[in-house]
């Protein structure tokens, strides 16, 4: 009898350790699933990051206008031009991506699916990086050319992927809520330009610094380099904990 | 806790908190002109201080509340919850733009300007601007379960902010004085402050600071019960019509 029992528990605790295996291994193909959707349905469309290039490429033209030609101060200016042409032509991608998803009534598909909430936001937040990060290395040497600045200096570069994680990462959560309200695409740049300002000044900040002719040394960024990281790492948490809420029905 | 901040008697609690906060305010006043000595190096400007600090702490102590009804609500959405989020999030914008007047008042004669783009004053002006956009966000949802629980979601998310902007003044070079802690080494050198001299000063600050919090939960009481008063005249309107109507 006893013997049997410990049979049936033994038999119960292998099923639950299978159960949690094909669980984890569920999490991570859903959000690559999520993941390759947008990067085929990218492939097909080519929607999303050619019209973030193109309108990059507009602000530099505009940005030039206020300058008036002046070099040097084209120069001075050019880590500032290089993150506001970053976060105009995010609010850009984000809005497509996450509406498209709502008129092609595929998030409505999705959530059907037996797919976690944080997994979609993991996805989405996954899939916009890899866009908005393509559409700035293309956009680099674009810059460097225009500007004459070492922006291919790789800490540079790493400075700017560690401030696009951050913004797509409140992006992805405030877009998620600004297409569904009656405003839409118009309230986006009003909630999520100040909510991620602090990281991506601070991540200007060493931009600027690094492509100096005396390029800053670590311990000078050090500060700004951790707070960029934080509010990576806070935006990240915090979408992932309330993604459920915001794409409720 | 839910159901007795919903059953909380508001009606007496207000009259209450109203005269304290007054009696309060004019104490603080007197010790602010009459008991704080005045600042060596920058004289009676220094006053302002007092003021400033004390409307920054209750903003500080709006938002954060924000944040704790927020997530509140997210775990339990009753109406309460997000009533105490929006009145905390109005008076913490009232006080920090008071924070932002008073601080640039008291700029002129320091820094010799109005207005300086240091961390600390942008960072400021964008934890303005973030919950601004609370209220606009919650302006462009009409359903009233959904507007409750992305602006739950909204002022989690804003919260970052205001941690950022809390340490910016500890990380980055600045111009505007730490009070409380140290500054990083790196940020040392443009911030030389002896505000809080003497223990006379300390002790101002102090009564200040409890001052303006007293204020806070006065306001928060009144916004309560004003809301609760537009929640009692939406319900009598609907009863109306209804038995009129049908």
């Amino acid at each position: 009898m006893s013997e049997g029992n410990t049979v049936v528990s033994r038999d119960k605790s292998a099923g639950v350790e299978r159960d949690t295996a094909q669980e984890k291994i569920s999490y991570f193909s859903s959000v690559w699933a999520i993941v390759w959707k947008d990067l085929t349905t990218e492939r097909h469309t080519r929607q999303l990051i050619g019209v973030m290039l193109v309108f990059a490429l507009t602000a530099v033209v505009v940005f030039n206008f206020a300058l008036f030609g002046n070099l040097s101060a084209a120069r001075e200016a050019a880590t500032g031009f290089l993150w506001v042409t970053i976060l105009l032509a995010g609010t850009l991608g984000l809005n497509r991506s996450l509406i498209s998803e709502q008129e092609n009534r595929s998030m409505e598909a999705i959530l059907i699916s037996p797919v976690e909430r944080s997994a979609i936001y993991l996805g989405k937040v996954i899939s916009v990086t890899l866009f908005t990060l393509i559409m700035e290395f293309a956009l680099v040497p674009i810059f460097i050319v225009l500007f004459n600045k070492p922006f291919w200096r790789p800490p540079v570069l790493a400075v700017l992927v560690l401030g696009t994680i951050g913004y797509v990462a409140a992006g992805v959560l405030v877009t998620s809520m600004s297409v569904q309200t009656k405003a839409r695409e118009v309230l986006l740049p009003v909630l999520l330009l100040p909510l991620t300002l602090p990281s991506v000044l601070a991540a200007a900040q060493v931009t600027a610094a690094l492509t100096a002719p005396v390029p800053a040394s670590w311990n000078e960024i050090q500060f700004a380099v951790a707070l960029v990281v934080a509010f990576d790492i806070f935006m990240l948490t915090a979408g992932f904990l309330t993604y459920n809420y915001v794409i409720e029905d | 806790m839910t159901a007795r901040l919903e059953r909380m008697n508001l009606d007496r609690i207000v009259p209450i908190l109203n005269i304290l906060a007054v009696t309060m305010i004019i104490i603080s006043l007197l010790v602010n002109f009459f008991y704080a000595p005045t600042e060596t190096t920058m004289g009676n400007v220094q006053r302002i201080f007092y003021f400033h600090v004390g409307a920054a702490w209750v903003a500080a102590v709006g938002f954060f509340v924000a944040l704790i009804s927020g997530i509140a609500y997210l775990r339990k959405p009753a109406n309460i919850w997000d009533t105490i989020a929006v009145a905390s999030v109005e008076i913490g914008l009232v006080f920090t733009s008071m924070t932002i007047v008073s601080g640039s008042v008291w700029g002129r004669p320091a820094w010799n300007t109005w207005w300086i783009w240091s961390p600390r004053l942008t960072s400021i002006t964008v934890l303005w601007l973030v919950y601004v956009a609370y209220f606009m966000l919650r302006g462009a949802v009409e359903d009233e379960d959904k507007r409750g629980r992305f602006a739950a979601v909204y002022v989690v998310a804003a919260f970052v902010t205001v941690i950022i902007t809390f340490f910016s003044i500890r990380l980055l070079r600045d111009i505007h004085p730490v009070l409380f802690g140290e500054a990083s080494e790196a940020a040392q050198g443009l911030q030389k402050f002896d505000g809080l001299a003497s223990t006379k000063m300390v002790i101002s600050l102090n009564i200040s600071v409890l001052t303006f919090t007293v204020l806070f939960l006065a306001w928060l009481a009144n916004r309560l019960r004003l809301q609760r008063l537009v929640d009692k005249v939406t319900d009598l309107k609907s009863q109306f019509m209804a038995r009129y109507q049908g």
